[in-house]
C-alpha cells in the first residue's frame, strides 16, 4: 500500500506548490493587464467550473446559469448603489438570490427532460433579461448599472492594491474548487452520475430524483453568485452582456474544452481561454494578419474550438490527462480508469 | 378598445404570426425527424436576409464587380479579338450598378441557405447523430454554429444596419382607417402560400413522404427502403430554407444585423412548445395565437413587458403540459 501513500503526498505536494505559485504571481507580474485578465479568468473559472455540476455530473443542460452570475452580479451592484449597503453584506445577498433563482428555475425543470429542460431554462434566463432591461431607473437599461462601488476595507480601497483582488478571487476559486471536488466525489455526487448514466436503475434502487436535480441546481447557483458580486465591485459595473450569447458560448467552451464531469478542467482552462481570447482580442497581429476587426474573430475561434473538441476529443483536455496518466500507471500497476464521458 | 385598434392588432398578430411559422414550422420539421434542435435556426434567418441583401442591393455584389469591370473595359480596349469579345460584358458590369433586384437576391438566398443547412448538418450534426446524449451534444454544436456564423458575418459585413428594398412600393393599405404597410400585406399572404407548398410537398411528393415516414419511424422506415441517412440532410436543408424566406421577409420590415434572427428564434421556440413540437399543424396555429398574445399584450400592457408574458406563458405551459400544449404523448 505504500503507493498509495506515495500518491497522496504527490497530491499534497501539487497543491503546496500550485498555492505558493500563486501567492507569489502578483510579486513577479507586473503588467496592469495580465493581473485584470487573471482576475477575470478565475471569475469565470469558478462560472464555469460549477456550470460543470449540472452539465457534467447531473446531464442536464442549464442556459440559465449565467443568469446566477448575473443576478448575483446586479443584487449587490444594486444594493450598494441604490440602498447604500456594504459590498460585504450585498455579495453574499447575491449568492442567496442566486440560489434562490436557481430553485424558482429548477421547480419546472427537474420535471422535464433534455430539450425541453433546455428551452426551459433558456426562456428562464431571457425572462430574467428583459425583467432587468425593462427597468431602467434601477438597473440602468441597455447601459448597465453604473457606479457601483469598489471593494474596500476601511481605507483600504482594492482597487489601489495589485494583490487585494487578486487574493480575494484566488480565495474565492480555491474555496469553490474544493467544495465542488468533495461534492462530486461524496455520496451525492455519486448519486448524480447514477441519475446521469442510467436513469430508471438509479430511480429504481431508490434515488430521489427530483430532490437530487433541485440540490444540484441549487449548490451550482451559489458561488457563481458570491462570483457575481466580486465581478460587479471588480469592474465597477453590472452590464446586461452577461446574459448574452457570446459570453455563453465562452463560458460553454471552458466547460468543454476543460472536460465534462471533472471540475479541475473547467477551472483550469477557464483561467486560459479568458487569457487567449482577451488577448486575441487586443493583440495586433490578429488585424495584421487578416485586416480585419478582431472582436468577432475571438468568438468564431472558440466556436470552431467548442465543436472540434466535441467531435474528436469530447473527455476535453482534463479526460486526457487523465487517460494519459491512468496507462503511465496500468503499466506499472493499476487498472486504467474510465474516461468522463458526456451524456 | 377601439375598432381600429382591433385591426391593428389583427394585422400586427397576422405578420408576426406569419413569421412565426416560417421559422417555427423548420424547427419542428427538424424535431419531429432528425429528433435534434437547431439553435443555429436564428442564424439561418439572418444568413437568409444578408444573402438577399447581396445580391439585391447596389452595396453588395455589384459594387463588389465595379472594379472588375472596369479593369475588364480597360484591358479589352488595347487588346485585339478577344478584347472586342470581352468589352460587352464588362459594359454589362459596369451596367448593373444598381443590384441584381430581389427577383434575383430572393433564388440566391433560398440557394444560400439550403447550402449553409446542408454544411451544418454535415458539420454540426452528422457525427453525433446515434450516439448516447446526441440531443445535448447538438444543443451545444449548434449554439457554436449560430456563434461563428454571427460573428463571420459581422467580419464580412460590418456592424453597420442593412435594409432591403421593398418588394411592393407605395402607400399603405387602409382598411377601416388602419394603415397597414404593403410589405406586411404581402407578408400576411405569402406566408400561408409557402406553407401550403411545404403541406403539399410533405404530403404528395415522394421525397415528403419519405421526410414523414422517417419523422414517424426511421427503423421501418428503413426497411421499406428509404434512405434514412439521405432524408436528414434533406430536412435540414428544407427547415434552412424556411428560415431564409423568414429572413427575407425580415429584411424587409427591419434592419438587417448580424444579431437579428436571436430574438426570432426565442419566440420561434415559445411557439413549437405552445404547439407541440413535432407538430406542424400546432405548430403554424400556435405561430398565430403566439403572434397574437404578443400584440395583443404589446397594446394593452406594454411594449416592453410582452416578451415577459410571452415567456411566462412558455414556462406556466411547461411546468403543465411538459410536451407542449397540443403535443402527444410521445417522448
Amino acid at each position: 500500500m505504500t503507493w498509495i501513500n506515495e500518491r497522496l503526498n504527490i497530491r499534497y505536494a501539487i497543491w503546496a506548490l500550485g498555492i505558493v505559485i500563486f501567492l507569489a504571481i502578483p510579486h513577479v507580474v507586473d503588467d496592469k493587464l495580465l493581473m485584470h485578465l487573471a482576475i477575470l479568468g478565475m471569475l469565470y473559472a469558478i462560472v464555469a467550473s460549477n456550470w460543470d455540476l449540472t452539465l457534467g455530473y447531473a446531464g442536464v443542460f442549464n442556459f440559465a446559469h449565467l443568469a446566477f452570475f448575473g443576478i448575483g452580479a446586479y443584487t449587490s451592484g444594486i444594493l450598494a448603489v441604490k440602498l447604500d449597503i456594504s459590498p460585504w453584506l450585498g455579495i453574499p445577498c447575491g449568492a442567496l438570490s442566486a440560489a434562490l433563482a436557481s430553485v424558482i428555475v429548477s421547480i419546472p425543470a427537474i420535471r422535464l427532460r433534455g430539450i425541453y429542460v433546455a428551452l426551459l431554462t433558456f426562456a428562464c434566463s431571457q425572462l430574467v433579461l428583459l425583467l432587468l432591461l425593462s427597468q431602467p431607473l434601477i438597473t440602468g437599461g441597455q447601459q448597465g448599472l453604473t457606479g457601483v462601488p469598489q471593494l474596500q476595507i476601511g481605507d483600504f480601497r482594492f482597487r489601489e492594491s495589485r494583490f487585494a483582488h487578486f487574493y480575494l478571487v484566488g480565495l474565492l476559486l480555491l474555496c469553490s474548487t474544493i467544495f465542488l471536488r468533495r461534492l462530486v466525489t461524496s455520496d451525492f455526487g455519486l448519486s448524480l452520475i447514477a441519475l446521469r448514466d442510467f436513469e430508471e436503475y438509479a430511480v429504481a434502487r431508490g434515488i430521489p430524483l427530483a430532490r437530487q436535480r433541485l440540490l444540484a441546481f441549487l449548490l451550482s447557483s451559489i458561488f457563481p453568485g458570491l462570483a457575481g458580486g466580486v465581478y460587479a465591485h471588480f469592474l465597477i459595473v453590472a452590464s446586461p452582456d452577461i446574459f448574452g450569447f457570446s459570453l455563453t458560448t465562452l463560458l460553454l467552451s471552458m466547460v468543454l474544452v476543460g472536460g465534462v464531469a471533472t471540475i479541475y478542467g473547467p477551472v483550469i482552462v477557464g483561467v486560459v481561454m479568458t487569457y487567449v481570447s482577451e488577448l486575441m482580442a487586443s493583440s495586433a497581429w490578429m488585424s495584421d494578419v487578416f485586416g480585419i476587426s478582431r472582436g468577432p474573430v475571438r468568438f468564431m475561434f472558440v466556436a470552431v474550438l467548442i465543436v472540434l473538441t466535441m467531435r474528436f476529443f469530447p473527455q476535453g483536455v482534463w479526460g486526457l490527462v487523465k487517460q494519459f496518466s491512468a496507462r503511465v500507471r496500468s503499466s506499472q500497476k493499476d487498472a486504467p480508469e474510465e474516461p468522463a464521458q458526456m451524456r | 378598445m377601439t375598432l381600429e385598434a382591433l385591426v391593428a392588432i389583427i394585422a400586427g398578430a397576422l405578420v408576426s404570426g406569419s413569421l412565426y411559422a416560417l421559422m417555427a414550422s423548420g424547427l419542428s420539421l427538424v424535431w419531429g425527424t432528425v429528433r435534434m434542435f437547431n439553435f443555429a435556426h436564428g442564424a439561418l434567418v439572418m444568413v437568409g436576409a444578408y444573402s438577399a441583401w447581396y445580391v439585391s442591393n447596389r452595396g453588395g455584389i455589384a459594387k463588389a464587380l465595379q472594379p472588375i469591370g472596369k479593369s475588364i473595359v480597360a484591358s479589352s480596349e488595347d487588346s485585339g479579338a478577344l478584347g472586342s469579345l470581352l468589352l460587352p460584358l464588362g459594359e454589362w458590369i459596369l451596367s448593373i450598378k444598381g443590384g441584381f433586384g430581389l427577383a434575383l437576391g430572393v433564388p440566391f438566398a433560398i440557394l444560400c441557405c439550403g447550402l449553409v443547412g446542408y454544411i451544418m448538418y454535415v458539420l454540426l450534426v452528422k457525427p453525433f447523430v446515434g450516439k448516447p446524449g446526441a440531443d445535448l451534444i447538438v444543443i451545444i454544436t449548434t449554439i457554436a454554429g449560430a456563434s461563428f456564423m454571427q460573428n463571420g458575418v459581422q467580419v464580412i459585413f460590418g456592424p453597420r444596419y442593412k435594409q432591403l428594398d421593398r418588394i411592393l412600393k407605395g402607400p399603405p393599405l387602409q382598411i377601416l382607417e388602419t394603415a397597414i404597410g404593403l410589405q406586411e400585406v404581402l407578408i400576411i399572404i405569402l406566408t400561408p402560400l409557402t406553407l401550403f407548398l411545404l403541406h403539399l410537398f410533405l404530403k404528395h411528393s415522394k421525397l415528403g413522404l419519405a421526410i414523414r415516414a422517417v419523422a414517424q419511424n426511421d427503423d421501418f422506415a428503413h426497411l421499406v427502403g428509404i434512405n434514412v441517412s439521405q432524408i436528414y440532410p434533406l430536412t435540414f436543408v428544407v427547415s434552412s430554407i424556411l428560415a431564409g424566406l423568414c429572413g427575407v421577409m425580415l429584411g424587409g420590415l427591419f434592419f438587417i444585423l448580424p444579431t437579428m434572427g436571436a430574438q426570432e428564434l426565442l419566440f420561434a421556440f415559445v411557439v413549437v412548445v405552445f404547439g407541440g413540437l413535432g407538430s406542424l399543424p400546432g405548430t403554424i396555429v400556435g405561430a398565430y395565437v403566439i403572434g397574437f398574445i404578443r400584440e395583443s399584450s404589446a397594446y394593452i400592457i406594454d411594449l416592453y413587458w410582452a416578451p415577459v408574458v410571452l415567456f411566462a406563458t412558455l414556462i406556466i405551459v411547461l411546468i403543465f403540459r411538459p410536451r407542449g400544449l397540443m403535443g402527444g404523448e410521445d417522448s
